[in-house]
């Protein structure tokens, strides 16, 4: 028997919210071991590779110093590396092992309400991680408030982008050791060769195309462009190229998690 | 009135039938049990039930729930029912009251009525003292305890309970079972699955026994015993040395069934069954009550039969 009155169930709004609560709540329950990387790796990086190697590369990236060239695109890479082992292991974990998705799915959200919350979450991740680098970036002097304030909203749509597409490749997944193929196979190589160690110009004719395919070079360029304040009309077909990723990679997501989460 | 009515509802899994064709009513502050060995299609049904799973397209199943169906608005239901999957799946970083915290943002409980109501549940279900403990360092009555304490937050006019008692200690066991009638009482609705029939015959004002997606019989519990199984059964193990009863050597009244290692004879005349009994001797035997689980095994046969 129906009730008279409508089910006051919570809002949309809430119901995404109250997926992302759950994930802020569990990562930041361990701040120290899970806040404190994100600032250590870009410090690594920037001694490492930007100062030890960097000093015998004289010749100046698309009009940077090589550490300022590598630093502005370790912004979006820590975003992309964060966002995709949270949708993937992160999201296997919870759907497999821990069963996490069978409580939350009891609760009054819908599978699409739960999947939009990941990625979400995983967009919040890259935001804070692209925020972490800012802050080193700042301190090396390499990156100058307030412009460099525009890096971590650049680092959110990152990690949506990576986000929705992790969360599709995990819907094919079985066992847990099948990332390793993505991560090492689609990730990684993206690290090296979408503009982040070396400028997209220098690869051969041949394969530069790929480059403009893959989400990461875009991302690269609106982080460089807002560091330094250098903005061109083809940015704005970056920021199309993500806007449409996301929609489209996360319709994908949605639909194939969906048929896994409701049998 | 009726909070649940699933009628003529069909799953299949490729080709297999998980459930089939499966009919049943819940009527409002009474607790029925789906009742059945594994893989009889219990939390399959009641999936279909809170929209985790959907029943066959097509086909004249339809189920109701508070007057909604679960394919097209899970969400009213969802806010009104509680749910206590088979497995505890609390999160291990977090303590005991974080754990229920997290969960009263899914029903938009503001902070402060969330805090009383954690307050109230965790003393209900005895864990007051361990609001501040580590998820790991909860036993595994604890831990059921915690989950059916986070199903219970947004007081739910309907909980559904998937094997809510397996593997946990009697004393645990026999805690949830007053918890649970004390719920009933206060005019909770409870559906669970189990295939403990004794937590059936203990708990449920109805019960359910499926095999193999399909219903088998309905009834209240008592009733099931009464008029589906003799009142008293003589238990004798078999092995090679045992005396041989054959059918023709049985009191009148008398049933025999033959399992593998027992021998089960059923009588409602429990006097029969002892003269049986006397016979036999020093050889071991058991008289006693026939159960639940002596309906649900002539049900489902699982017994071989004399003549099979």
């Amino acid at each position: 028997m129906r009730s008279s009155s409508p089910v006051a169930f919570p809002t949309l709004r809430q119901r995404l919210f109250s997926v992302w609560y759950r994930h802020v709540r569990v990562y930041t329950k361990n701040l120290i071991s899970n806040g404190l990387p994100p600032f250590l790796e870009p410090v690594l990086f920037l001694l490492g590779v930007g100062m030890g190697l960097g000093t015998y590369i004289q010749e100046s990236m698309e009009g940077l110093k090589y550490i300022d060239f590598l630093g502005t695109g370790l912004l979006v890479t820590a975003a992309m590396f964060t966002s995709a082992y949270e949708c993937t292991f992160g999201t296997f974990i919870r759907l497999e092992f821990e069963k996490v998705y069978d409580g939350m799915l009891a609760a009054p959200i819908t599978v699409n309400n739960l999947i939009v919350g990941e990625i979400l979450w995983a967009g919040t991740k890259g935001l804070f991680f692209t925020f972490a680098v800012m802050c080193i970036l700042t301190l090396f002097r390499i990156i100058h408030l307030p412009q460099g304030l525009l890096a971590p909203p650049v680092g959110f749509l990152t990690g949506l982008m990576f986000g929705t597409l992790s969360l599709w490749v995990t819907s094919y997944v079985k066992t847990i050791n099948h990332f390793n193929f993505y991560l090492t196979g689609v990730i990684s190589p993206m690290f090296f060769f979408s503009g982040v160690v070396f400028p997209v110009s220098r690869l051969p004719s041949s394969v530069r195309f790929i480059a403009e395919v893959v989400p990461l070079t875009h991302a690269v360029r609106l982080a460089r462009a807002v560091c330094t304040s250098r903005y061109h009309l083809s940015q704005l077909g970056d920021l199309a190229y993500i806007a449409v990723f996301i929609v489209v990679m996360g319709l994908l997501a949605i639909r194939r998690l969906r048929n896994r989460l409701i049998t | 009135m009726k909070v649940i009515q699933v009628s003529h509802v069909s799953k299949t899994f490729g080709r297999v039938c998980a459930v089939c064709d499966l009919s049943f009513e819940v009527e409002a502050g009474t607790c029925f049990g789906l009742l059945g060995p594994n893989g009889a299609g219990k939390t399959t049904m009641m999936k279909i039930i809170y929209g985790r799973s959907r029943r066959n397209d097509g086909g004249i199943g339809t189920v109701d729930v508070f007057g909604y169906d679960p394919a097209r608005d899970e969400l009213p239901i969802k806010y009104l029912s509680g749910v206590v999957p088979q497995e505890n799946n609390l999160d291990d970083e977090l303590n005991v009251i974080q754990n229920l915290m997290i969960y009263s943002k899914f029903y938009g409980l503001p902070g402060k009525v969330a805090r009383e109501r954690i307050e109230t549940l965790l003393a209900f279900l005895e864990l007051s003292e361990k609001q501040g403990a580590k998820i790991r360092e909860l036993s595994g009555g604890m831990q059921r305890r915690l989950v059916i304490a986070r199903a219970l937050l947004n007081n739910p006019r309907l909980l559904i309970l998937d094997e809510p008692t397996t593997g946990l200690d009697p004393q645990v066991r026999h805690l949830i079972w007053d918890k649970l009638r004390q719920l009933r009482a206060q005019g909770t609705t409870v559906l669970l699955t189990t295939h403990y029939m004794e937590e059936a015959f203990q708990i449920c004002d109805t019960v359910l026994i499926m095999d193999k997606g399909r219903k088998v019989l309905e009834d209240n519990p008592r009733r099931l015993l009464q008029e589906n199984i003799e009142a008293h059964v003589l238990e004798v193990p078999v092995s090679n040395g045992t005396p041989v009863i054959g059918e023709s050597e049985l009191p009148a009244g008398v049933r025999l069934d033959r399992a593998e290692g027992t021998l089960r004879l059923y009588a409602d005349d429990i006097d029969r069954l002892k003269s049986v009994a006397d016979a036999l001797g020093d050889y071991p035997h058991y008289l006693r009550q026939s159960t639940l689980e002596d309906v649900f095994l002539k049900a489902t046969g699982r017994m071989l039969n004399e003549k099979q």
